[in-house]
């Protein structure tokens, strides 16, 4: 079973649970069972820009993201990308 | 019966709840936070709260919220399809509609449809497919759709920078009314589309009378948009401006915010100033009794709002201040909330 941690504002939206254990062969199998999934990815079905996903500590962008396999007991943590300070954006 | 002032921030939503006749105001929230509220309104046929909300990470969605901003339900299907080459950039405008309707404003240049309390939305083609959409063109808050009026089986929207359209039935087609609207950002300066509208309403009493704030100006219509007439030169001291409000009972009420100009956006004068008319737009008054003289202060389209008793707006800088209907009197309801992109007011 990976799990998948989220952050909080995502916590929130799947009712307060921010841990998650599920059966997955791969990161983007394991997104998109979440109850947030189309918060994660855009109507096409792409992963949103400014979500990174770190699989066991490692920057899955850097890797094969969506396609990253999945270890049993590997976790996944969904991070927003660091992307403050603009002040019409996001500030 | 109170009023309940929903006020989208770009930092979650916070309820106003007025008291003593709204001469005092109990400030709740933030709820939904880290959301960016663009409009959030009660739908008066069950009491349900919809917020239009945006997050730089999380993309565009609406809130819908049963018991006043206790639990919210998430929409689940909402976004443009793939062939459309086109994605959901921002949810802009909530508007009940009638029967089961439930319409929705975005960027980009889109209008959609639910019919089942805001859970899925299907998008209006004819609009997205409409055949002078090559000539619409994004504004600085990107190209949304924020204005959606129903008045007497006639339905309005507004697209910045598209213009204003008409529909007779339901949506199925939309005939542009921007005739003698300027555009002055244009090589011709009054096109079919195009025009930058930034607040269109429909007067409720009256059907066929229309009033927009536009960027080049102020305008009204008294036959559903053929025709619009420019009211800006009498008594206002900029044409420029977003937020707009009505009189529920007297058509030929208005209230306008000026702003000093497009590349300063903020209240002309060096002023917080809300301006009156009494007699159509032939003649402007200020009405800013209460409010600071001397203010740079911005409201935003969404940021002003009426109801049968009062008027109320929000700035950028985080207050949010009221009059009973008239604007004789403005008093501060609360301060320093996140920059406020909507206010609207609700009986409770």
């Amino acid at each position: 079973m990976a799990i998948v941690l989220l952050p909080a504002m995502l916590a929130a939206e799947a009712g307060g649970q921010k841990r998650f254990e599920l059966q997955a062969m791969t990161v983007g199998e394991a997104l998109r069972q979440l109850p947030i999934a189309n918060l994660l990815f855009d109507e096409s079905g792409e992963l949103r820009r400014l979500i990174n996903v770190f699989v066991d500590g490692v920057d899955a962008r850097g890797g094969r993201l969506l396609d990253e396999p999945l270890r049993a007991e590997s976790e996944v943590r969904v991070v927003g990308a660091i992307a403050g300070g603009e002040p019409d954006k996001w500030l | 019966m109170g009023t309940l002032l929903p006020v989208g921030t770009k930092k979650g939503l916070f309820l106003l709840r007025g008291g003593d006749g709204n001469e005092s105001w109990r400030v709740e929230g933030p709820v939904l936070p880290g959301w960016s509220v663009y409009h959030a309104i009660v739908d008066p046929r069950d009491g349900a709260l919809y917020a239009a909300t945006n997050n730089f990470f999380y993309g565009a969605t609406v809130h819908r919220s049963d018991d006043l901003g206790e639990t919210w339900e998430r929409a689940e299907e909402l976004g443009l399809a793939e062939e459309s080459g086109l994605k959901l950039n921002a949810t802009w405008h909530v508007e009940p509609g009638k029967d089961s309707e439930l319409w929705l404003g975005g960027d980009p240049g889109v209008l959609f449809r639910s019919d089942d309390r805001g859970a899925t939305w299907e998008v209006n083609r004819a609009l997205l497919e409409h055949p002078t959409r090559e000539n619409w063109q994004p504004g600085a808050g990107g190209m949304c759709c924020h204005s959606i009026q129903l008045v007497d089986g006639t339905m309005y929207v507004a697209i910045s920078a598209a213009g204003a359209f008409r529909s007779e039935d339901g949506g199925e087609n939309w005939t542009p009314i921007n005739k003698e609207v300027a555009a002055d950002f244009m090589p011709e300066k009054y096109p079919e589309v195009g025009q930058c509208v930034h607040k269109l309403l429909a007067h409720p009493a009256r059907p066929g009378r229309l009033w927009q704030q536009n960027h080049c100006g102020v305008y009204r219509s008294d036959d559903r948009g053929d025709n619009w007439e420019r009211l800006d030169g009498n008594g206002l001291p900029s044409d420029f401006g977003f937020g707009l409000a009505l009189d529920p009972e007297d058509p030929d009420v208005a209230y306008v915010i000026p702003e000093e100009s497009q590349e300063h956006h903020y209240t002309a004068e060096g002023r917080l100033g809300v301006y009156r008319t009494g007699d159509a737009g032939v003649s402007w008054q200020l009405a800013a009794s209460g409010l600071p003289d001397r203010a740079w202060a911005a409201v935003l389209r969404e940021g002003f709002a009426f109801d049968d008793g009062g008027l109320y707006f929000g700035t950028q800088s985080g207050s949010v201040w009221t009059s009973a209907r008239g604007g004789g009197r403005w008093t501060e309801a609360a301060r320093d909330l996140p920059p406020i992109l909507s206010v609207e007011a609700a009986p409770v």
